[in-house]
């Protein structure tokens, strides 16, 4: 479009230049022919002065007249110069002017005879000369040569004159078409921009309002997830309340039972045994072996029971703590896990290597303290007998965020059990340590509310990387920040 | 105007009868003789309490001690603690609060509303046996005042 517009430009220029050399071409032709025309007069008035002066002199023999003739007989060759030198390059007009040339020789040397015959005293001769009417005819003769070389001239001037106007016509219309082209190229210009601005706009108001929706949605699902979280914490905090209530009478009535059995077993220690039936027998075997390890496997469930349920608490209450983001010194508080730990480890002969200086991150402090006691706790509580003990501690700068690694040269994870280690009660591996399965989960759920990530590299018989990265700085959203359960 | 500690009544709010049997059998074990008068749910409680009018006037004259459990089938025990001590002739008799929870803010609560004395339940047994007999110890030497005439 604007190429178009371009080139029409273009076009019109050229078609200016063209008008103007035309025009300077036109110009110096109209001044060559006027040139021309008056050096024609000028040569025709001079030969004509030249006759007069002549006449005077032969009708008055008074040499007064002969003044005229004589100026003009030396000017004519110089007007004859000035014709030469106008009509330079057109073959037909210096073949004119060579005839004209010798004409006016001619017409001087018939004038300068008559004027020698009459100086001569002969002037019946020169009369005569003049009566042949030689001079009349050379005369008319350079008149219609002049006539000849000024004609086309003229004529050529009007030729080129109407080409001119032609051309100028031809130039106004192409000015007056590529200017209207133009003002149509600017117009679809200014029509293109304005479609265009419109198009922008709508767009951005199309992507404002996707934003706004997108925004809205985002809040829904986010307010759909903190509602199903709460659920699920409140489910937590509630079973666990509920779950306790009953396994309480279990307790308390096993032990009322083991009471009740104890002075039954003390009545019958007093009986002799040796008077008993098969019946006090097996009584007395009741009490004193089945009844007591009936109890104590009760004992043993109710324990278990309960130590899962405070675990549940636990999770539940973790998730419903508010967190509280401070600047903490990951070395400080990496030496403090490592020193409550250092008594078990010496007594293994292991190792805890800090990689220093750690960074500072801003992070609650009491979550990450339980996520690397675990971890560490969890290092110490799975090495390999075989080899001396070694755990490393050391972190990565990521950006915004860090990511720590405590590794181990311990027993190691089975890869199938990767993901499973961070589900709550589940365990891998020879079973052969104390726990619930309860450490990682809570691991896991902590590293999640500070918004981070935790996994584990691990090669059985060789040793586990467990990796945590977490954002540098915590921040917290209102909806995840306060719970009270 | 004091009674005699005998004289005094344990209202018992427990909707678990285990746990109401295993608590009697304990303040029994620490030497408390008193009456026990021992109530499963809110409403009847309440209607023991308040009268059935809900006025409270039916305790005028009486010198309760109420053990209360919150977690109560139809309605929780800060309900009952709240409208106890926010009724003239009941406001003045002593509040156990013995409950298996101990979430920090329900205890704050039950305090800012009155209870006098706030206990969790200990799942262990053990614990929870020598709680009830201490608490029995303290119900034998407790004053407690008698309604407003």
């Amino acid at each position: 479009m604007l190429l178009a517009g371009a080139l029409t430009l273009l076009g019109i220029v050229t078609m200016s230049g063209w008008l103007a050399e035309s025009t300077r071409q036109y110009s110096w032709s109209v001044g060559r022919t006027t040139n021309l025309r008056v050096a024609a007069g000028t040569l025709l008035s001079q030969l004509q002065d030249a006759e007069v002066g002549q006449r005077g002199y032969l009708l008055t023999e008074d040499r007064q007249y002969l003044k005229p003739y004589e100026a003009a007989s030396v000017a004519v060759d110089r007007t004859i110069a000035t014709l030469r030198r106008l009509v330079e390059g057109n073959p037909e007009e210096i073949g004119i002017v060579e005839r004209l040339t010798s004409l006016a020789t001619d017409k001087r040397e018939e004038l300068a005879q008559t004027i020698e015959l009459m100086e001569a005293g002969r002037r019946d001769e020169a009369l005569a000369i003049v009566r042949t009417g030689r001079g009349l005819r050379l005369m008319d003769e350079a008149r219609r040569s002049l006539g000849d070389l000024i004609t086309p001239a003229d004529a050529q001037l009007d030729t080129q004159l109407a080409a001119m106007n032609s051309q100028a016509r031809q130039s106004l219309w192409v000015a007056n078409l590529g200017g209207m082209f133009i003002l149509l190229v600017v117009g679809a210009a200014v029509w293109i921009a304005l479609q265009y601005t419109r198009d922008l706009v709508q767009a951005q108001q199309a992507i404002q309002a996707l934003n706004d929706s997108l925004e809205q949605r985002v809040s829904d699902r986010t307010m759909d997830l903190q509602r199903a979280n709460d659920e699920i914490q409140r489910f937590a905090y509630i079973v666990s309340h509920d779950l306790r209530a009953p396994l309480v009478n279990v307790m308390g009535f096993t032990s009322e039972f083991e009471a009740g059995l104890a002075s039954v077993s003390a009545h019958l220690d007093r009986q002799p045994a040796d008077g008993d039936d098969a019946i006090a027998s097996e009584a007395r075997r009741a009490v004193k072996e089945d009844l007591p390890e009936a109890i104590a496997f009760i004992r043993a469930s109710t324990t278990k029971m309960d130590r899962l349920i405070n675990a549940i608490l636990a999770l539940s209450r973790q998730g419903s703590r508010t967190l509280n983001p401070e600047p903490v010194s990951m070395q400080v508080l990496l030496e403090n896990v490592a020193a409550s730990v250092r008594h078990q480890a010496s007594e293994l002969g292991c190792v805890i290597d800090i990689a220093g200086p750690l960074p500072q991150i801003v992070s609650d402090r009491l979550a990450l303290e339980q996520v690397f006691g675990n971890l560490v706790d969890n290092a110490i509580k799975y090495l390999d007998p075989a080899r001396t003990g070694r755990i490393s501690i050391r972190a990565r700068d990521d950006g915004s965020r860090l990511t720590f690694e405590v590794e181990d040269n311990g027993r190691g994870i089975a890869p199938q059990d990767h993901e499973r280690i961070f589900e709550l009660f589940r365990r891998s591996g020879v079973q052969d340590r104390p726990g619930e399965g309860i450490g990682l989960a809570n691991v896991r759920a902590l590293v999640r509310r500070l918004q981070g990530e935790v996994g584990v590299d691990s090669v059985p018989g060789q040793g586990s990387i467990f990796r945590i990265s977490l954002p540098k700085i915590l921040t917290l959203s209102p909806e995840n920040t306060a719970h009270d359960a | 105007m004091t009674h005699d500690p005998q004289a005094v009544c344990i209202v018992m709010i427990e909707d678990d009868e285990g746990h109401a049997r295993l608590i009697e059998k304990n303040i029994r074990r620490a030497g408390v003789t008193n009456e026990i008068v021992p109530f499963t749910d809110g409403t009847s409680a309440l209607a023991y309490l308040l009268g059935p009018d809900g006025s409270g006037q039916a305790s005028m004259g009486r010198a309760l001690l109420i053990l209360l459990d919150l977690n109560l089938p139809d309605m929780t025990g800060v309900d009952i603690l709240a409208k106890v001590k926010a009724t003239p002739y009941t406001k003045r008799f002593p509040v156990v609060v013995l409950t298996t929870t101990d979430d920090r803010q329900e205890i704050q609560r039950c305090y800012d509303l009155g209870a006098n004395v706030y206990i969790t339940k200990p799942v262990n047994y053990e614990s929870f046996a020598t709680a009830i007999r201490q608490l029995g110890l303290f119900f034998s030497v407790i004053q407690v005042p008698g309604a407003e005439a």
